[in-house]
């Protein structure tokens, strides 16, 4: 056994336990977190930041503008005080000589009072220190807000640098859309979000608008009580940024407020078990905030005082006129808001709509007041003549006293009255500037059409675009008027509050708690009235009023191509597209517009676009050739504003309108291109995207918007002639204002109303809701109706499954086709929803009228 | 609340209540756990290896797994025993397993942990009145039991967000490195409890008076 040979071998050991063999073990390579912007947590905040950065226009302006702010406040404050305790007002005023050895004249720094006379003045008086404290809390709030702020927003800034790879210079010249389209191209980089993959532009909207959804609802609702009956004034609708941001802090944010964060609801508030005693809780937070409001009353009075006084005076000073300006009010914005519109989106949209809004409530000036304000203009711009003419003369004159200040006084007054004054060479047409004013603010109650030269019109919508004057009282009336508000009236809606909050929240994967309404879906909330007829499964407490669902979706549609609706959505927008596609061209086949009677059968669009002038035949031959083309014809669409332009006179508004529309009708006819498909739609305008920068693409959305708004109108319009319309405007009390126009719309004295042009192709001016020639001009709109497309009327016989749209309006007299769901599920017992409950079950049978919300 | 939430639901015998917790709490650290990672210089790494381990309940018909470690079942015990203490004898409660991420943030504020998935276990006590009912009761449990723990190897199996793999000197951000043998992704255990009642008139009053103050 010398030398045994055999395979086995002694293993070289190598001891070392762990980890055994190095070079055979599984290596992993970390990918570390390269960047730090995966799973951020709190989106809401995290994307409100980011479009306020976007809209702010980068970090340094922002910047700039906060501690502005911090520094104005400071000056607010210290020069009140200073003025008030500072200064000699019997030197200035020249009642007290002083005494000057080298000259005669009297300085600025003669009226100052000196140091410790002034400390002493100060320290004398209570009140300026109590406000002087006051201040100074608020202010040092402001300061650690802004220092906080400015290190969230730091953050944001790395954000867009690193992340989005934008800089802050070209900031303010991208788009929100682009800025969007980034976020959603990252997210797949990146997981923001960790609940899906990819994000949607629906989802980020949610996050950024989510409270603002809940308040645009409310408001559709009516819920908030903004809208008062007061004896002297009539209806008139108070709503304050005072108001807003207390009802904000009840709702939203508040200590014990419904929302436990910034994106879920409190669970209890979501099950229906103790509604009662939650609406006590309510109820009882809504009177100590009131009474909160009450006590710090005086100082949010002096600080608006003070605020108002500041920021406006030198405004009036220079342009007295700025004060019969108007400017939408805070009301307004709820009301016209769409769901999921973003802030600037908004603006932009009434900001078109203001020249014609200005415009449309000019029509009104009273004639008396005409007649005075002329001749107080005459006498007082006598004066001022006289004056002027003699300091020309000798300037000596402005030396004696008041001259000055007489002068300035009579230019305010004349500046005033000219406000009063209507241009001589101006007509008026308040039916077709309503229906601009229609194109760009999308909403308006029913009655409105046709009663647009009524007075009643107009009080209604001064509600929404009132004089900047009136803003500015109410602002300073609201410390005051917010806590009656508060304690008196929002009080009682306590339990409504709880039951709309649990009624109309869902809970969206990656989103969190949300409005329903906000999902726009036209199967939960739509309206049978506006095109989702067949569609809705809603009942009438869950409809949204004024067609708010279609219109919104429509609005979120149009201005993001590239969102992916669910299928019935898809469905209902490419349904709709079509239609107005098609509409569009039927129109434009109609070349000789003077061919058409109001016997011949037209289509809607065809309607719309019109109008009563023979400017129809202008663009409708501008259109002709340009309906074959592509993108390239775009010089074409200008040429066709141009073209418009001169011929237009005082109609040029109309007429600019109506060429956009031409625009943005060509424009969508090459979106759609062949599909209806809204898939097919969103793939067509990115290539359209390639060609033209998203800025473009964006103002002709708008166009696209207002003739969808305009065309959805219109359907609704026909379709609800047969019924007694639902008016949401003032749902309290039936509108007496419509139902009794029908015929003294001729013989009425206002010269002015005798310029309405009433053309055949607006049937609204003839007819009115009222009954009497209501089956007359239902029986035109059907035949308009089923002579544009080869129509509805049989489709709709067909079948439920066949399209819906304007179906109604081939009968004259329709059940509506409304599920009574009644209004919760649940524990709806109560005695203050008792009365609700009984009208709308007894509505079974009977067409949708007035809706009363108690 | 950018993170995932799974909630549980358990009804459960007073005495039971420790080793339900136990059972649910080691089953989802066992799928969120990794061995030590041990770095190279390249910027690579080895995982170390993981035991597991079977456990007999004894008040339940039950066994499951759990990672063999000493030290992160002290610490799990130790949780789990307060919230059996605090909890009355028929009363609700929820215990909650956190994972989060930590952020690293500059030097004004302190660094944010952000939780990217909670798992909410509410707990039911009963009360049950002879030896036959408990009998009963051992068995049902253990097959409720059985039915979570595949619930929860469902949602783990779901490609969802994870934070991704740290590089060395990131790890503690992700992961918890304090325990010798095991790396758990970073946890933390909450627990609450609710009295069955919910909300007495009481608890409403008090509760009322401390939100109207609390402005």
């Amino acid at each position: 056994m010398a030398h045994f040979e055999t395979e086995y071998q002694r293993l070289e050991a190598s001891y070392s336990d762990s980890p055994p063999g190095e070079e055979n073990l599984l290596m992993h390579v970390p990918e570390g977190s390269k960047s730090q912007w995966h799973h951020i947590e709190n989106l809401d905040l995290f994307f409100q930041r980011v479009y306020n950065l976007h809209q702010k226009n980068g970090f340094t302006c922002m910047l700039l503008g906060e501690i502005f702010e911090l520094v104005q406040l400071l000056f607010v404050v210290g020069f009140t005080v200073f003025l008030a305790n500072c200064v000699d007002y019997d030197v200035l005023f020249a009642n007290k000589f002083v005494n000057h050895t080298d000259s005669s004249k009297v300085t600025l720094p003669d009226a100052i009072l000196p140091m410790d006379v002034c400390s002493a003045h100060i320290r004398d008086n209570t009140f300026v220190i109590f406000l002087l404290i006051i201040s100074g809390v608020f202010w040092l709030h402001r300061l650690v807000k802004f220092l906080y702020n400015v290190c969230c927003y730091w953050e944001i800034r790395s954000f867009y640098i690193n992340a989005l790879k934008m800089t802050m210079s070209e900031l303010p010249y991208v788009t929100w859309q682009e800025v969007q389209a980034r976020i959603i191209e990252i997210q797949k980089e990146h997981q923001i979000c960790i609940h899906k993959k990819e994000l949607t532009e629906l989802d980020i909207y949610h996050r950024i608008l989510r409270f603002k959804n809940y308040m645009v609802a409310m408001v559709n609702k009516s819920l908030l009580p903004v809208r008062f009956r007061l004896p002297a004034l009539g209806d008139s609708v108070f709503y304050t940024r005072g108001l807003k941001y207390n009802f904000e802090l009840i709702f939203f944010w508040g200590p014990g407020s419904l929302f436990e964060n910034e994106w879920s609801l409190k669970p209890e508030y979501k099950r229906g078990g103790n509604r009662l005693e939650l609406a006590d809780r309510l109820a009882s937070r809504i009177l100590w905030i009131g009474v909160a409001n009450l006590l710090l009353c005086p100082v949010i009075l002096v600080w608006q005082i003070l605020y108002a006084f500041f920021s406006y005076t030198e405004v009036i000073k220079r342009e007295p006129g700025s004060l019969g300006a108007r400017c939408w009010s805070l009301y307004g914005r709820c009301y016209l808001r769409h769901f999921n519109e973003l802030d600037h989106e908004l603006m932009s949209r009434l900001s078109k709509g203001y020249k014609a809004a200005s415009k449309y409530m000019n029509c009104f000036l009273s004639p008396l007041l005409t007649v005075v304000a002329k001749n107080v203009a005459f006498f007082a711009g006598s004066l001022l003549a006289v004056l002027i003419a003699l300091t020309i003369y000798d300037e000596d004159v402005l030396a004696v006293e008041h001259v000055l200040s007489s002068i300035t006084l009579l230019g305010v007054c004349i500046t005033v009255c000219r406000s009063f004054i209507p241009d001589k060479h101006m007509v008026f047409c308040p039916e077709q500037l309503l229906r601009v004013i229609l194109a760009h603010i999308h909403y308006m109650p029913d009655h409105w059409q046709g009663n647009a030269h009524r007075y009643e019109t107009r009080d209604q919508f001064s509600q929404l675009f009132q004089y900047k004057a009136v803003f500015i009282l109410e602002e300073l009336l609201s410390p005051v008027v917010t806590p009656i508000i508060l304690i008196f009236c929002l009080r009682r809606k306590s339990l409504e509050i709880i039951d709309f909050f649990r009624n109309f929240t869902v809970e969206v994967v990656g989103v969190g708690d949300t409005c329903s309404f906000a999902q726009m879906d036209v199967r939960q909330h739509g309206h049978p009235a506006w095109m989702s007829e067949g569609k809705t499964e809603a009942s009438i407490y869950q409809q949204a009023e004024d067609g708010k669902t279609e219109l919104s979706l429509m609005h979120f549609a149009i201005t993001n191509p590239h969102w992916q609706p669910p299928r019935e959505t898809t469905h209902f927008i490419s349904q709709l597209k079509e239609r107005v596609h098609r509409e569009a061209a039927g129109a434009s086949s109609d070349t000789h517009p003077l061919s058409l009677s109001e016997s011949e059968p037209r289509s809607l669009v065809a309607n719309i676009l019109a109008g009563p002038s023979t400017l129809a035949s202008v663009h409708f031959a501008c259109d002709s050739s340009l309906t074959n083309s592509g993108v390239p014809e775009m010089p074409g669409g200008a040429a066709a504003l141009r073209s418009l332009s001169p011929i237009s006179g005082s109609l040029h508004l109309r007429g600019s309108l109506s060429a956009a529309h031409r625009a943005s009708g060509f424009t969508g006819r090459t979106m759609t291109g062949s599909g209806t498909d809204a898939r097919t739609v969103s793939s067509g305008s990115s290539a359209w995207e390639g060609q033209l920068t998203s800025l473009v693409l964006s103002e002709y959305a708008s166009t696209e918007m207002s003739i969808h708004a305009l065309y959805m109108h219109e359907l609704h319009k026909q379709q609800s002639r047969g019924d007694l319309s639902r008016h949401t405007w003032h749902r309290q009390e039936s509108d007496e204002s419509s139902d009794s126009i029908p015929d003294e719309v001729r013989s009425e004295p206002n010269a002015r109303s005798r310029h309405v042009p009433r053309s055949h192709t607006f049937p609204t001016t003839l007819t009115s809701p009222g009954a009497g020639s209501a089956s007359a001009a239902s029986g035109t709109a059907a035949g308009r109706d089923g002579a544009g497309p080869q129509s509805s009327s049989q489709r709709r016989h067909s079948g439920p499954a066949a399209d819906p749209f304007g179906a109604g309006a081939a009968k004259v007299v329709r059940t509506p086709l409304v599920p009574m769901g009644g209004w919760a599920e649940d524990g709806k017992a109560s005695s203050r929803h008792q009365e609700p409950l009984q009208e709308e079950t007894s509505e079974d049978e009977l067409p949708p009228h007035i809706q009363k919300v108690t | 609340m950018n993170c995932r939430s799974e909630v549980l639901e358990v009804t459960v015998e007073a005495r039971q209540v420790e080793e339900a917790m136990l059972a649910l709490l080691h089953t989802i650290l066992l799928h969120r756990s990794t061995g030590k990672f041990h770095y190279k210089k390249e910027g690579t790494y080895s995982i170390g290896t993981v035991g597991t381990q079977d456990i007999d309940c004894d008040f339940i018909d039950f066994t499951f797994v759990r990672v063999s470690s000493e030290e992160l079942d002290r610490v799990i015990r130790k949780a789990v025993s307060e919230f059996k203490d605090a909890l009355s004898s028929d009363g609700m409660g929820q215990i909650s397993l956190e994972f989060y991420q930590k952020k690293k943030s500059r030097w004004p504020f302190s660094d944010e942990c952000i939780p990217w998935e909670v798992w909410s276990i509410k707990v039911n006590m009963v009360n049950l009145a002879n030896e036959q009912e408990r009998q009963i009761c051992r068995e049902k449990v253990g097959e409720k039991l059985g039915d979570k723990v595949i619930n929860v190897v469902e949602v783990i199996n779901r490609h969802e967000y994870l934070p991704k793999m740290p590089t060395q000197s990131e790890v503690d951000n992700v992961f918890d490195t304090s325990l010798k043998d095991v790396q758990p992704y970073l946890y933390k255990i909450t627990y609450q409890i609710t009295d069955s009642l919910g909300t007495s008139v009481s608890t409403t009053m008090r509760r009322l008076i401390k939100d109207t103050l609390a402005l």
